[in-house]
């Protein structure tokens, strides 16, 4: 028999000795990760969520990713080596983006990364994909901060600074009593601050300001706030379901006449399907849509249709555009992961569908060209003019 | 005025069709149903497929979804109800949730996750009253839910099969010994509140214009407050219920703003349930409740590790991790240690003292914020917000939960969802100081001889040692005086204080002490992350952590460290199942909870 004594001072020499070869693990320097294979297929990880409430944008981003992976494989792959994804679910919740993103930069294979969907969830992996030196490519990042959060963190997303101004100059042009209804998310919050912002710099006239749950259902007390303030514009900071019921409620509390303006995130087919009528005549601005003449946008458009029997939205664009860009820094690099952000810095004319070839500004993001403003005619969008 | 008092009429009267269906489940298998908004969904989502694809009409789609979800009931009751009629209502309660888990999971599945737009099969703005557009629709939803309120009231009354409801409703054991058929009684009562849940669907499908497989979710937890606030297992209860629920979120929401809704709904559920602790219309059961935990303890007894077994899973969880783990796995590592801790506090409260807590993501919560606020803002150094985010977890913890002391059975439990609930909805509306749904970021890592404590195996030292230290506190409780007083309440209360135990205060004491854990645990998670947000601190971290207590038996400490193992690291051992991730994670919680109610450290003393 063991005394007590003799069991505790036994494990904690064998506990000592654990911690004693670990050092080099706690000191939160990453030991360089293995290097990447020169042969076999080239991964790229995506963290997104294919579970849960953003389930749907994950099966976007699905849509898009398989575009392009066979557009790109079917040219020869990258370097003579084929692309491929490895997904993971987080549910776009931070509890499990953190996780993935620890698997991720353990992983020697994987050259860069997708995602995650919402701003937080990426935000919270964010060090440790900086630590491991693996770039973050996160397409649907429009907080400010994200890109903040490191030299590996990039995005083509547009920011909230460049699109709430003009969201806020739509607005302007469609009426005088502006009522702005934003859902109470962080991105909601940081868009409806900047709009507020360059508002009151324009003495743009906002009558009514109101946060609505993002998945809320029942949006009619509000509604009837902006109503009995006057309000002849509406404003919808939300993505298009949320934008969706909104507009229709509106119509129900006897807004009908009263026009809508939405920003880019409300842009989808879906929109228009979910809304109904109701949607007729609002005015949105986007960086991307369909009918677009470039000859890049019309082929993308047609192999989307063809394959998919529907438009392709946002989402599903800034996905294929996405894979394409990192992709093509592949191409440019040296086949590591430092050299996939080399190439991202250095890159001059780098393709892409959403902008036509671009490099990454100073903060890692893109200089977003003036934005195109679309409107709700007939069930379908079409150029503002048109 | 008017008008929002009818938008708010007409939103309520869709609270009321499923409060109904959750009341008639209560009244007959005294269970809280989790499922039965999944059921809900399920009936939006097929009467969506019944009439746009099949092209059906109204009332063919109205016969098949009500066969559709009817028989989704029976299942349910079937394979999650019946079987744990033996077991404490908390395992009936937790499978109804893996259940729902299911559902939502396999309807995102068989459907797509898109969500889409509900064909208006009746019009929605043909009519008008004071500048408020409403429709047919408006009105038979509030038909339906007072009609069907007075049919199933007739149908209690009057009828053989009606009278065996109520009568199983009254008083299990007798009705059986007067020969009632209690499964067939409660199958029934199943098939009817599913059918109901389903018309709902329908109805409130076209009445939210869209909807996708979870739109259950939404509407559910309003649900519940209003099927409580009207009084669990009363009929007339669940529509005043949902209608003055509808009233007062439309008033609530004209004054504070749409995103204060939820703070309203269960500030006013909580508010009622300490006025009035049945509810509204509730009748306070003659009969002694059964407690949530059931007298199952007598029954069950702790697997007990020797010294020295405890000395080398100590030491194992030291150095395995160091020597043989990727840096992914310890990251997991280090969320199962938090788990453990948080499910230690409910050791204590649910286990100890018997008090089932639904919303101990409550004090995480608080104690994450005050940790991360404290850090953050005043540069205070993270050993001392440590002890401090335990306190104010558990001052608070008491604070919220002493009113309740009044109410009993179910409405305990449904009080500290509200709680949890309540203050998840705080953290997103009080912006001064939570910095709202912008959460708090760059929380920075606690230091340690001088050196960041932020790699995954520094943060899993750190969060392990702590670990042992509450493990050893939850043991050495249990063991003194004082446990034995909690257990003697938890054992039989009116006997407790028949001996003079303050009962009262003893609870209390157990959600201070709790709360204290949960708030450390709190502190650790805001560290580890960096970053925290209201949407971590959701009804499902309360329900995990309570299913990992059950899971690792609810009387065992160590059971909660196995648990925390079993229940975190399954959802990452499924990740390559990808879709049908959380369809797996579901399906298997419900096969635990079947087949081992007892958990997995209990045995059944023969």
């Amino acid at each position: 028999m063991i005394s007590r004594r003799g069991l505790f001072t036994a494990a904690a020499g064998v506990g000592a000795t654990a911690v004693l070869a670990s050092c080099g693990r706690l000191s939160g320097e990453q030991t360089a990760a293995a290097p990447a294979p020169a042969a076999g297929p080239i991964f790229f990880g995506v963290s997104a969520p294919l579970s849960g409430a953003s389930a749907e944008y994950g099966k976007i981003w699905r849509t898009g990713f398989d575009l392009a992976l066979d557009e790109i494989n079917g040219a020869g792959g990258v370097k003579g080596r084929k692309i491929e994804l490895l997904w993971e679910d987080t549910q776009s919740d931070q509890k499990q983006s953190v996780p993935v993103a620890q698997k991720f930069a353990g992983d020697s294979r994987i050259l860069a990364e997708l995602g995650d969907f919402a701003s937080p969830a990426s935000m919270a992996a964010s060090p440790v994909y900086e630590k491991a030196h693996l770039v973050q490519f996160g397409f649907t990042n429009s907080h400010p901060d994200f890109t903040k959060g490191g030299e590996y963190m990039w995005s083509t997303s547009t920011t909230q600074q460049d699109h709430a101004p003009e969201l806020a100059d739509l607005a302007k042009s469609l009426g005088t009593k502006q009522a702005v209804y934003y859902i109470n998310t962080d991105w909601g919050k940081t868009t409806w601050k900047l709009y507020e912002e360059h508002a009151k710099k324009s003495g743009y006239e906002i009558v009514h300001s109101e946060a609505v749950q993002a998945d809320g259902s029942d949006f009619r007390p509000s509604l009837i706030n902006g109503r009995d303030k006057g309000a002849d514009v509406l404003v919808f900071i939300a993505y298009y379901q949320a934008a969706a019921l909104l507009t229709q409620q509106a119509k129900n509390v006897g807004l009908a006449q009263a026009k809508i303006a939405l920003p880019s995130s409300a842009y989808s087919p879906q929109y228009v399907a979910l809304g109904g009528e109701a949607t007729e005549g609002a005015q949105l601005i986007v960086r991307f849509h369909p009918g677009d003449p470039r000859p890049q946008v019309r082929e993308f458009v047609d192999k989307y249709q063809k394959r998919y029997g529907k438009q392709p939205d946002d989402f599903g664009a800034g996905a294929y555009d996405a894979l394409k860009i990192l992709a093509w820094a592949v191409e440019h690099s040296d086949g590591t992961r430092e050299g996939v952000r080399k190439a991202l810095l250095e890159g001059k004319e780098i393709p892409s569908l959403l902008y036509g070839p671009f490099s990454f500004r100073e903060d890692r993001r893109v200089t977003t060209p003036k934005s195109t403003r679309l409107v709700v005619k007939g069930g379908a969008f079409t150029l503002v003019g048109a | 005025m008017l008008d929002t008092a009818l938008a708010g009429l007409v939103n309520g009267s869709s609270y009321a069709l499923l409060a109904l269906g959750l009341s008639l489940i209560f009244g007959v298998a005294n269970v809280i149903n989790f499922a039965h908004a999944s059921v809900f969904a399920v009936g939006a989502m097929s009467g969506w497929w019944f009439s746009v694809d099949l092209g059906w009409p109204l009332w063919t789609v109205l016969l098949g979804v009500m066969a559709v979800t009817g028989l989704l009931g029976l299942v349910i009751n079937l394979v999650a109800v019946t079987p744990l009629a033996k077991a404490p209502p908390i395992a009936a309660l937790l499978s109804t949730f893996a259940v729902s888990v299911v559902v939502d999971n396999g309807a995102q599945l068989v459907f797509g996750p898109e969500t889409r737009r509900f064909p208006a099969l009746l019009a929605t703005d043909n009519l008008g009253l004071g500048g408020l557009r409403f429709g047919t629709l408006d009105v038979t939803i509030l038909a339906v839910a007072i009609g069907l309120m007075l049919v199933l009231g007739w149908f209690l009354r009057a009828t053989r099969y009606g009278r065996a409801i109520r009568a199983v409703a009254q008083d299990r054991d007798a009705a059986a010994q007067m020969g009632i058929p209690l499964a067939r009684v409660q199958n029934l009562a199943f098939v009817v509140a599913s059918v109901l849940g389903g018309v709902a669907g329908v109805l409130g499908g076209m009445y939210l214009n869209n909807i996708s497989p979870t739109v259950g979710s939404t509407v559910g937890m309003s649900a519940f407050a209003a099927a409580t606030l009207g009084g669990l297992g009363s009929l007339p209860g669940a529509v005043a219920g949902g209608l003055l629920l509808g009233v007062v979120e439309a008033f609530g929401v004209s004054w504070w703003g749409g995103n204060a809704r939820t703070l309203i709904t269960f500030a006013v559920l909580l508010l009622v349930l300490w006025v009035r602790p049945s509810g509204l219309f509730g009748k306070r059961s003659p009969l002694a409740a059964e407690p949530m935990t059931g007298t199952f303890f007598g029954a069950a007894r702790t697997v007990r590790l020797r010294p020295w077994q405890v000395a080398v899973a100590a030491v194992a969880a030291y150095v395995v991790p160091a020597v043989a783990l990727d840096d992914y796995t310890v990251q997991i590592g280090v969320q199962v240690v938090v788990y453990a801790i948080l499910a230690l506090s409910l050791t204590l409260v649910s286990g100890q003292a018997g008090q089932i807590s639904l919303g101990q993501a409550a004090p995480l919560a608080i104690g994450a914020y005050t940790s991360a606020l404290l850090t953050t803002g005043t540069g205070l150094d993270f050993w001392l917000s440590l002890p401090i985010s335990g306190l104010v977890a558990a001052v608070l913890s008491v604070a919220l939960v002493s009113p309740s002391w009044r109410l009993r059975g179910h409405y305990v439990s449904i009080a500290t969802l509200a709680t949890g609930l309540l203050v998840a909805a705080a953290a997103v509306n009080f912006d001064w100081l939570t910095n709202g749904p912008s959460g708090v970021s760059a929380i920075p890592p606690p230091t340690l001889f001088g050196a960041p404590v932020s790699a995954p195996l520094a943060v899993y030292f750190l969060d392990l040692t702590i670990l042992l230290v509450v493990l050893l506190l939850v043991v050495r409780l249990r063991r003194s005086t004082l446990g034995r007083i909690w257990s003697a309440i938890r054992e039989d209360e009116v006997a407790a204080r028949s001996s003079g135990i303050a009962a009262a205060e003893y609870k209390s004491l157990a959600f201070g002490i709790g709360g204290f854990v949960a708030g450390i645990g709190g502190a650790l998670f805001a560290q580890q992350y960096g970053y925290i947000d209201p949407s971590v601190f959701g009804i499902s971290v309360s329900l995990l952590a309570l299913t990992i207590v059950v899971l690792g038996g609810l009387n065992s400490p160590l059971g909660a460290v196995v648990g925390a193992i079993v229940l975190v690291g399954l959802p990452e051992a499924l990740r390559m199942l990808e879709e049908t991730r959380m369809l797996t994670y579901g399906l298997l919680l419900l096969a635990v909870v079947l087949f081992r109610p007892q958990g997995l450290m209990g045995k059944v003393a023969r």
